[in-house]
């Protein structure tokens, strides 16, 4: 038919009415003061931590980690001999620290799961008295400031504290010294090297003050989750047939998979960058530093540039939790994404 | 398998659920709990199955005579179906249905050909052959819960637990549904309880309905029992629109107090344009609404300003050539009469 009018079909997707939407002045203003906002607080540290690093060429950059090998052929003066060992026990130091904060992340996230999946549950799945107190005290660790946190610890498990007597005579085995001691003279092969007493100012401390901050991010990942989906899945389970660990395992780990692993990401940055809780309780002992620690010491000792090397794995493994966190939500978003049905004979 | 409730009770603090509770359930029956929410029909249905427990000492719950109230729902070898379906959105169509069989202790386990076999069978069963590999959230309302009946069917379940199972679906699918699942239960013929607050859908499917209000149960009967016979005027007003008029109808609902309420489904009351024999109640009416086949007329009394309903066929409606304001007198073919002291 010459001259009918075409007519335009409106496409009712989201995406598509968001496309048409006349981008309004004020839109451009919020998009913009963000985009200024983020630039000027997060890009650029993070832009000028990099920088800094690498200010004195990459060689530095691989110094703060790696000594320089002695020159065999070269009699060293008394003082580059002990130039050298100073170099070496900096970066022995560096290493030290990062083995340290390894070491908590991999005790801590692992506890912080179970303890988050245990607390999400009793509170989405029952109804008790104090549920509400309970959810407020999982908060807690967000509110209290880090520094206040250690400081807990310090006053329960420190000499003169609550606990300080039996605490300070407690002698606790590191369990990274097992070695292997062979059968002479022992029916058992493997020992402890190394022994600690107390518990402020050890390793544990760091372990204990770094679980208590860290504690809600998996519950608070899980709660608002397990809420929405309810009990009915497990309850059919449970109606099939199937035993309380299989139900948790095909059903509500299932279900809650995405969310977990969401809340364990936001969980072991904060444990590799936990700082206040940390240092109170660590006592300033060399070998008690983390990565965060470490950097504020070679900070105090005016080497600016080996600190922003160390801060660079810091900022790395943020540039890596942002990456996985956006690959799982896309994930979560994936799942959820209904497509829509084919008509049947019943629909 | 036939099913006892005796004497079950359940309040949730301040609240009663149910209160001594006792219904019967022959083997192979499909009985309805019909009744108005929060009157503790799902409550009922949940004890029943296992999933929630009658207060301690109140009652027992009795399959073919032994009693399972202390067996874990697990144990019962019942097959609920949940009103939003609670399929595993994680798991394909295919391993839903598969769930209760791949549950069993491995001893009762059958073997992964056999469990495909049952599958399919209950796929063909529930017409959803070619849907094996979708996951639920690419089926529609009608499918995932045809899904969650052969999830449940799949443990050869000795009865059948549904609580709302249409109740989210649209009107069309829900009729569709409740018919499939009549003839699902004739060849089947799996003792089924089903919980439904839609007296239409409890008249169509059920062999018995157990009306419920107020955690107790009104009347048990055939839906033609329950519809013509109701026990009380709970039971008529809940299965139907009604009119309801002071006095009985013996000696015409006219005068007030006089110590009973009579009940008249809109479809009962008559038209008539003239007054054979002085019986009928002059009205006035004041609208006429077209509803598909029927046609509702509302009237006004014009003795005591009483507005009733009626509902006529469009034949009757054409026959009177019925408009607004015509003065007509109306006349009760059928009513039930109950005495004041029944509160609804």
């Amino acid at each position: 038919m010459a001259g009918a009018p075409t007519i335009k079909v409106q496409a009712t997707d989201g995406q598509a009415v968001r496309r048409a939407t006349k981008r309004s002045f004020v839109g451009r203003l919020l998009v913009g003061v963000t985009v200024l906002f983020l630039t000027v607080f997060v890009v650029l540290p993070v832009v000028n931590v990099f920088s800094q690093a690498l200010s004195n060429g990459v060689g530095a950059y691989v110094d703060t980690f790696y000594a320089p090998a002695p020159n065999p052929d070269a009699k060293p003066t008394l003082y580059e001999r002990l130039k050298l060992s100073a170099e070496r026990g900096r970066v022995e130091r560096t290493w030290s620290s990062i083995r340290l904060s390894c070491g908590v992340a991999a005790i801590v996230v692992p506890l912080n799961i179970v303890f988050g999946l245990a607390a999400a549950w009793a509170i989405t799945k029952f109804r008790f008295k104090g549920r509400v107190l309970l959810v407020t005290m999982i908060d807690l660790p967000f509110s209290v400031s880090p520094v206040i946190a250690g400081l807990v610890f310090v006053l329960l498990f420190g000499r003169g504290g609550i606990f300080g007597d039996w605490a300070t005579n407690l002698e606790w085995s590191d369990p990274t010294s097992l070695t292997w001691q062979g059968f002479t003279g022992h029916w058992w092969p493997l020992a402890f090297a190394r022994t600690y007493d107390g518990i402020i100012f050890t390793p544990l401390a760091i372990v204990l003050a770094t679980i208590f901050v860290t504690f809600p991010f998996v519950a608070r990942s899980l709660i608002p989750l397990m809420d929405v989906q309810g009990s009915e899945e497990e309850l059919a389970a449970i109606s099939l047939g199937a035993s309380g660990w299989r139900t948790f395992c095909t059903v509500t780990l299932a279900n809650i998979k995405w969310g977990l692993l969401y809340g364990a990401i936001l969980c072991t940055a904060r444990a590799f960058g936990e700082f206040g809780a940390v240092s109170v309780v660590s006592g300033h002992i060399d070998s008690n530093d983390t990565m965060p620690l470490r950097v504020e010491k070679l900070w105090n000792d005016y080497d600016m540039q080996a600190a922003f090397s160390v801060a660079t794995l810091l900022a790395g493994l943020a540039v890596v939790t942002l990456i996985v966190k956006s690959v799982v939500e896309w994930k979560t978003s994936r799942t959820q994404a209904a497509e829509p049905p084919e008509a049947g004979e019943l629909r | 398998m036939s099913i006892e409730v005796r004497g079950i009770s359940k309040s949730y603090g301040a609240s009663q659920a149910l209160k001594d509770v006792s219904l019967k359930v022959k083997s192979g029956e499909l009985v309805a709990l019909l009744g108005p929410s929060g009157s503790g029909k799902t409550t009922l249905l949940r004890i029943i199955a296992g999933i929630e427990d009658a207060d301690p000492g109140s009652g027992k719950v009795l399959f073919d005579d032994v009693d399972v109230s202390s067996t874990d729902a697990g144990k019962r070898r019942i097959g609920f179906v949940f009103q939003h379906y609670a399929l595993f959105k994680q798991m394909s169509v295919f391993e839903n249905i598969a769930f209760g069989l791949r549950s069993k202790p491995w001893r009762e386990r059958p073997s992964n050909g056999a469990i495909r076999a049952k599958v399919e069978e209950l796929l063909t069963l529930v017409q959803l052959q070619n849907f094996a590999q979708r996951y639920p959230n690419q089926l529609s309302g009608g499918q995932r819960q045809r899904v969650a009946l052969a999830r449940a069917l799949a443990v050869e379940p000795r009865v059948l637990l549904l609580d709302e199972p249409f109740g989210a679906l649209d009107a069309t699918v829900r009729r569709e549904l409740r018919r499939w699942l009549r003839k699902l239960h004739d060849t089947i013929k799996v003792t089924t309880i089903f919980v439904t607050h839609d007296q239409e859908e409890a008249l169509e499917v059920a062999d018995r309905i157990a009306v419920m209000n107020n955690a107790k149960i009104e009347q048990i009967g055939s839906p033609e029992e329950v519809y013509e016979k109701p026990a009380n005027p709970f039971v008529y007003a809940f299965l139907g629109n009604y009119n309801l008029f002071h006095g009985r109808h013996d000696d015409t609902p006219r005068g007030q107090g006089s110590g009973a309420v009579t009940f008249v489904r809109p479809h009962d009351i008559e038209i008539l344009r003239e007054n054979p024999d002085g019986s009928a109640i002059a009205a006035r009416v004041t609208h006429i609404g077209f509803a598909g086949a029927a046609v509702n007329v509302e009237l006004v009394r014009h003795d005591d300003q009483q507005s009733i309903d009626a509902e006529l066929s469009n034949q009757a409606y054409r026959a009177l050539s019925l408009k607004q304001d015509d003065e007509v007198f109306i006349r009760l073919r059928n009513s039930h009469s109950f005495y004041e002291d029944y509160a609804i």
